[in-house]
């Protein structure tokens, strides 16, 4: 009966119908997370005191905030169609738990600590250490994301 | 030539280690994909500027000037980290019609760099001024933007070619066979 089941959910997947579709998901994800990581990084180099200097941290922040936002929705849209696609596989797979649990610390941490840290202008090592820490969090995600294929 | 090159780029000692080693390739990868965030965002986020449709709030030379050193800066190391995973597997590469894909749309790119940098994002400060701005910068950052974006879509085809096992190497062929 659940082996039927399996078989019925694989045959069903309109996800798996085209080839095309798991690699345009893949670019999807690729272009969201250029625009949410990459938007992001501008606000910690700038808490960093290293670019974007001519404005405030809360200015960068400011700015990107939408772009941040749009990248997350890309990314947000797509990974879980990827998932979606072979959830069995994702499941079980430690890189990908892992790149779920740094997922989701990055996004409280970008939303609380890392936000209040960039609109409050905050400077000297408290800014360059939450930055830091972004960065980190967010470079980590894109490890669990390679690992999938590696582990 | 060009196959007897790669073969023999492949075999140095360097890119040995890289393809020889289970975790040294993800790494690189990933590092790769970290570098590229970063630049792609910067390159989103400039030409966007130059089309007017982000940061409108923000002067023109604010955003082209500030992102130019660190564009370069991560382009280098998109670069470095992409030549030390197409080098460690550069026979397999010569066969990937997206790899050829890749680099001719980066090909592209660099015309693209000698028709519009001097005038347009070496000016950008004479853009600050403009009430609408002009076509010729319209069309260089939607150029732009076409084809990095068709530059990280051919680089994740890369991955989806079956390499021809029967032409490579017998020392490359078992790593596909591991």
């Amino acid at each position: 009966m659940q082996q039927s089941d399996d078989v019925l959910i694989e045959l069903s997947n309109p996800l798996n119908e085209s080839a095309l579709t798991f690699p345009v998901l893949e670019c999807i994800h690729i272009l969201g997370f250029a625009f949410s990581i990459g938007t992001i990084a501008m606000v910690d180099f700038r808490l960093l005191d290293v670019w974007m200097v001519r404005q405030t941290p809360s200015q960068v922040a400011r700015d990107m905030a939408p772009w941040t936002i749009f990248g997350l929705a890309m990314m947000l849209l797509s990974g879980p169609m990827l998932f979606l696609s072979d959830p069995d596989m994702y499941y079980l797979n430690h890189s990908f738990q892992m790149k779920m649990v740094l997922l989701l610390l990055g996004l409280v941490f970008n939303y609380t600590i890392h936000r209040k840290a960039a609109l409050n202008d905050a400077s000297g090592a408290r800014a360059k250490v939450v930055a830091a820490v972004s960065l980190v969090l967010w470079a980590g995600v894109i490890f669990g994301g390679i690992f999938i294929a590696f582990v | 030539m060009l196959l007897s090159f790669a073969q023999w780029v492949q075999a140095t000692g360097l890119f040995s280690a890289v393809r020889m080693s289970w975790y040294v390739y993800p790494v690189i990868l990933s590092l790769h994909l970290v570098a590229i965030s970063i630049f792609g965002g910067m390159v989103l986020m400039t030409n966007l500027r130059l089309l007017g449709l982000a940061l409108k709030d923000r002067l023109v030379s604010d955003v082209v000037d500030q992102l130019r050193i660190p564009k370069r800066i991560f382009f280098v190391l998109v670069a470095l980290f992409g030549i030390l995973l197409a080098g460690s597997k550069a026979e397999e590469y010569y066969y990937n019609y997206f790899f050829w894909i890749k680099m001719s749309l980066l090909a592209l790119l660099a015309v693209h760099a000698l028709v519009f940098r001097a005038g347009v994002y070496d000016k950008a400060a004479e853009l600050n001024q403009v009430k609408k701005m002009p076509g010729r910068v319209k069309l260089a950052a939607a150029l732009s933007l076409l084809l990095w974006t068709c530059v990280a879509c051919a680089g994740r085809g890369i991955g989806y070619v079956e390499p021809p096992l029967e032409k490579l190497h017998a020392e490359i062929r078992t790593i596909f066979l591991r």
